[in-house]
């Protein structure tokens, strides 16, 4: 027979094993993180190579992406650079966040996930239409710090719900869209910075701390 | 003695009732579905344990549509918490005692 004392032992060991499970995404895997910041540095690189071509402007940062109102092929390439490596960032995410989940016996789609998501959404979506609508209104150089600044806050607002840890890769990504605006010619370098190596130095962190 | 096996709640010798206040102790609300999933229980488990939960005051539901399809939202009462928080007090005296 089960010992009493035993028993009440499991009975808190579960009800703590409940409430991290039910109120934290643990899913998150610091690879994620590792893979995101190389495809940072890939588009870095890619975006100075588009921004360096014929069709560039010198001191592209200081006007606005969409002067006079209209796209240039620039900025659709440069856009499409930007989504390319949000949307391979995001499938790996998930796919190793799934990988994980499924290894440590966990569901992957919890209202804890879906938490996070809605939370996360908001400051993107609103970093994203500020981005459009000053498209012809701010110098380039701006758009991208906001970038940074409105991921940062993403990312925060996201961390309540998963690793702590993860709201200092928020606070550096706002301090580093920030200096982005103070020192614009080196726009690239620090997207580069912020998407890639901040990135790399969050996963590899959380790989060592958590093996996952 | 006599005090911690008072603050033993027998309405939460159910490892399935613990793990619904657990839950929402800690989140603000859970729908129906959410604690399914969060406890890996079948509907009829668990309905029939927010039933006696309902019934003891320590949690409440809301019934609400969502997209036309209905949706139940739980909540944990203040009578609730405080019980659920005796309960754990108790669990940890008595292993502390141990």
């Amino acid at each position: 027979m089960m010992n009493q004392s035993d028993q009440h032992l499991e009975d808190l060991q579960v009800i703590r094993k409940i409430m991290e499970e039910s109120s934290k995404f643990l899913s998150l895997s610091g690879l994620s993180g590792i893979i995101a910041g190389l495809l940072g540095i890939a588009g870095a690189v890619i975006a100075q190579m588009i921004l360096t071509g014929p069709m560039a402007p010198a001191e592209w940062y200081l006007k606005p992406l969409a002067e006079d109102g209209t796209v240039t092929r620039t900025v659709i390439l440069l856009f499409a650079d930007m989504a390319a490596v949000l949307v391979l960032a995001f499938s790996g995410s998930v796919l190793l966040s799934l990988r994980k989940a499924r290894r440590s016996g966990h569901i992957l789609w919890t209202p804890v996930t879906r938490r996070m998501l809605a939370s996360m959404l908001i400051p993107l979506g609103a970093g994203g239409l500020f981005i459009l609508l000053t498209l012809s209104s701010i110098p380039a150089g701006v758009s991208a710090s906001s970038t940074l600044i409105f991921y940062g806050l993403a990312v925060i607002s996201a961390g309540k719900f998963t690793f702590g840890e993860i709201h200092w890769l928020g606070v550096l990504e706002i301090i580093t869209g920030m200096v982005c605006l103070l020192l614009p010619q080196c726009t690239i370098l620090l997207w580069a910075t912020g998407f890639g190596v901040i990135h790399i130095g969050y996963g590899l962190f959380m790989h060592l701390r958590y093996k996952g | 003695m006599k005090t911690i096996l008072s603050n033993f709640n027998k309405a939460f010798e159910s490892r399935v009732r613990l793990g619904i206040m657990s839950v929402l102790a800690i989140n603000k609300s859970m729908d129906f579905t959410g604690l399914k999933e969060t406890l890996a229980v079948t509907d009829g488990n668990l309905a029939s344990h927010l039933r006696a939960l309902e019934e003891a005051g320590y949690v409440t539901m809301e019934k609400s549509f969502i997209n036309r399809k209905p949706n139940t939202n739980y909540t944990i009462t203040e009578k609730g918490r405080e019980s659920f928080e005796n309960h754990l007090r108790a669990l940890e005296e008595l292993l502390s005692k141990k």
